[in-house]
């Protein structure tokens, strides 16, 4: 392996903690699903990294399955923020139920 | 001995016969033979006609049995307390037994000739077979329990047949009342019954009347007076009285079986099966005295200024009730049950010539029937003036027999004030029942009379009709002379009394009260120039004060409308609106309160709960690689 086992898990704890930020602090709901498909990918990093390190081949097959995972989370995520947009004229995940917004 | 308990065991098996068989009859026309209506009639006589020869062979075969014979099976055990089913064999209920079978056949009979064509003609038989069924399992029970299950079921049936022609709003009206005021009464009844079986622990009627339950004579005082409140309602007494009147929408068979044998001799039937158990108590004797007195003058009264036929019979029947229970609370246990078998034939057999003549000239109005040709229908007019006669108390006629004797048993109270009053019972008796005869027989305008119908007066229903009217009018002929069989048949297991006679001048005194009120009645109503109005229409007042049935029928609807409705309905509504709604209510608000404080957790925020999650997770694996 090219690549040092430590760097690949470096890279995948910055994308994760990249995502997480992203999932926490955006105020949109499609940045919001960004973040976690960022978090998930991350954690496929981590998955073939690890696969590697180990020489084993489940660390890959994990990685496609999240791979399946998270095309599945997207189209549904997607259609739900489509849904939620066209009910309540907004994509901010703070005003979705509450009267926060409508004071401003 | 084998032999002899072979004979009562064949008696037994005649008195569940007897008892079983309009039962049999009711269910079978009830399921299977509602769309045919002649072989429902067959079936419903057929099935009384087997009660009838039941009742007169037990009739005539126990005379000789000194012990009453019964046959009972054990229906309910609670604790020490055993409550049994069956039937109970003594000269009381055998000789009910006998006049409740007799009527029924006639009425019977009687019901082919007036209901032909009805289209009802089935389910009317049907009922009649239960109603017979029920009175019969009545009159022979065992236990109080019982009696009143049946006395119910008489109360159930009555009800249906008073209200046969449902689609008449006052019939189906007339029959609620008569089965609300009745159970009024049998509420009092029934707590009467449960005061019995709490304190004394026996419901056998033998042994109440043996004085067996050990109760102390308060005791036996309030649960006889709480009994004594089933009889008024069931007898029509006052203050329960005015269903009666108005039971008469029903079919006029269904009328005369109401009057004579069956319901309403329900309540007096009761007193004198628990006479020895009720004349422990003075008190309550004296408390049945007053009602039976107060009814019987107030029925009377109002029979003198009713214009409908059928009324004044039902009035007369309110008032001879009354007689018999002032007999039975005097101590006149046999003048008592004697009245009222003479009086169910002569009762049945006015209803029945009143059926006949309503039926023929369509009207019940007795100016009315009497213009339109009264006299001419030979046969109920005879009849209905033996009927007549036996009611105001003529001799040979059966009436005079039993009010004799009813009479002398009040003249030997220590208080004239009874005697005095159930003379001018029989005054006033006489009077309404002769003004009715005279109204029918002179009618005002005879010139006027309309031409005959040539088809009135033959035809089948006519001689369905005519048949059991002689028989009736034949036995009241009779029964007047069958004094001294009854008395022996009610000693057969029943309580020790003695011929009473009374003082010599009160026959004479009575049949003069008789006669003097016929002339009267002659002198109003009768003679060519009368007046055709009662004396007491002279004083307009009185005469609406007795036409208003002394204004109870008010009374009831006042006393409804503003306990019943207004109060007890009222606080039972605002109970429900206030109460039990509010409590619901509150609760569901509650529900939906609390579910909007928890959705405030969940709906808004959801970043920064992110955010805690995270850094929980990340505490969390913090610690596992420090500490693990």
């Amino acid at each position: 392996m090219i690549v040092p086992y430590t760097h690949v898990i470096l890279l995948a704890a910055l994308l994760f903690w990249a995502g997480m930020i992203c999932t926490v602090l955006r105020r949109n709901l499609i940045m919001l699903l960004l973040g976690l498909e960022i978090m998930l990918n991350a954690a496929a990093v981590a998955f073939v990294g690890a696969g590697l390190h180990l020489q084993q081949i489940e660390g890959q097959a994990v990685a496609l399955f999240i791979l399946a995972v998270a095309a599945a989370e997207v189209s549904v995520g997607l259609a739900l923020i489509v849904c939620i947009y066209r009910q309540t004229g907004t994509l901010d995940p703070e005003c979705i139920e509450s009267d926060a917004c409508e004071l401003e | 001995m084998p032999g002899a308990s072979m004979i009562s065991e064949s008696w037994l098996w005649a008195g569940w016969a007897a008892a079983a068989a309009p039962f049999a009859a009711f269910g079978l026309i009830l399921f299977l033979l509602r769309k045919r209506p002649g072989a429902a009639a067959a079936v419903s006589l057929a099935a009384v006609a087997i009660s009838m020869v039941c009742a007169l062979y037990l009739l005539i075969c126990c005379v000789d049995t000194e012990v009453p014979l019964r046959s009972a099976v054990t229906w309910m055990i609670s604790g020490d307390t055993v409550i049994s089913a069956g039937i109970h064999l003594d000269g009381l209920s055998l000789l009910m037994l006998a006049v409740v079978c007799g009527i029924c056949l006639l009425v019977q009979v009687y019901s082919l000739g007036y209901m032909a064509g009805d289209p009802g003609f089935a389910r009317y038989f049907a009922f009649m077979s239960l109603f017979a069924g029920a009175m019969i399992f009545l009159v022979l029970a065992p236990t109080v329990v019982q009696l009143y299950i049946f006395w119910e079921l008489v109360g159930l049936s009555s009800y249906l047949l008073i209200g046969f022609w449902f689609e008449k709003f006052s019939a189906s009206r007339a029959g609620k009342k008569a089965f609300v005021m009745t159970r009024l009464g049998d509420v009092a009844f029934l707590a009467g019954l449960l005061l019995l079986l709490v304190r004394g622990g026996v419901m056998d009627i033998a042994a109440l009347n043996s004085g067996a339950a050990g109760l102390s004579s308060g005791m036996i005082t309030v649960s006889a007076v709480l009994i004594f409140g089933g009889v008024i309602g069931k007898s029509a007494q006052f203050p329960l009285m005015t269903w009666l009147p108005d039971a008469m929408e029903g079919p006029t068979p269904v009328s005369a079986l109401l009057h004579s044998a069956t319901m309403v001799a329900a309540g007096v039937f009761l007193v004198a099966r628990l006479f020895p158990f009720f004349s422990q108590s003075d008190a309550a004797m004296v408390f049945l005295l007053a009602v039976g007195t107060v009814s019987m003058l107030m029925s009377a009264t109002m029979a003198m200024v009713s214009r409908d036929i059928k009324q004044v019979w039902a009035y007369s029947t309110i008032s001879q009730l009354g007689f018999m229970l002032m007999a039975l609370a005097a101590g006149g246990y046999f003048a008592g049950v004697f009245h009222l078998v003479t009086h169910a034939g002569f009762k049945a057999l006015l209803f029945l010539c009143a059926g006949m003549l309503i039926h023929a000239l369509h009207s019940n109005d007795m100016f009315a029937v009497g213009q339109g040709g009264a006299r001419g229908l030979k046969i109920p007019m005879l009849c209905m003036a033996v009927g007549a006669a036996a009611l105001a108390g003529i001799w040979p006629f059966s009436g005079f027999a039993s009010k004799e004797a009813v009479l002398a048993t009040l003249a030997n109270l220590e208080n004239p004030a009874w005697l005095i009053a159930g003379l001018a019972g029989v005054f006033l008796t006489a009077y309404y029942t002769f003004r009715l005869v005279f109204i029918l027989v002179f009618p005002a305008g005879q010139g006027q009379t309309r031409a005959k119908d040539p088809a009135r007066g033959v035809g089948y229903a006519y001689n369905a009709m005519a048949w059991p009217v002689l028989l009736l009018a034949f036995a009241t002929l009779v029964a007047g002379f069958l004094a001294a069989p009854v008395r022996h048949w009610l000693a057969v297991g029943g309580p020790a009394h003695e011929a009473v006679h009374g003082p010599a001048w009160l026959a004479p005194l009575s049949l003069g009260l008789v006669f003097a009120a016929i002339a009267l009645a002659w002198a109003e109503f009768g003679r060519k120039n009368a007046s055709r109005s009662g004396f007491v229409e002279r004083v307009p007042v009185v005469a609406q004060l007795f036409a208003r049935r002394w204004y109870l029928d008010d009374i009831w609807g006042w006393a409804v409308s503003r306990l019943l409705d207004r109060g007890a309905a009222e606080a039972c509504r605002q109970s429900d609106n206030r109460v039990i709604d509010g409590f619901v209510h509150s609760l569901a608000g509650a529900a939906v309160a609390s579910g909007r404080m928890l959705a405030r957790g969940h709906r808004v925020m959801i970043q920064a709960r992110l955010m805690i999650m995270f850094a929980v997770v990340f505490g969390l694996t913090c610690i596992m690689l420090i500490w693990g």
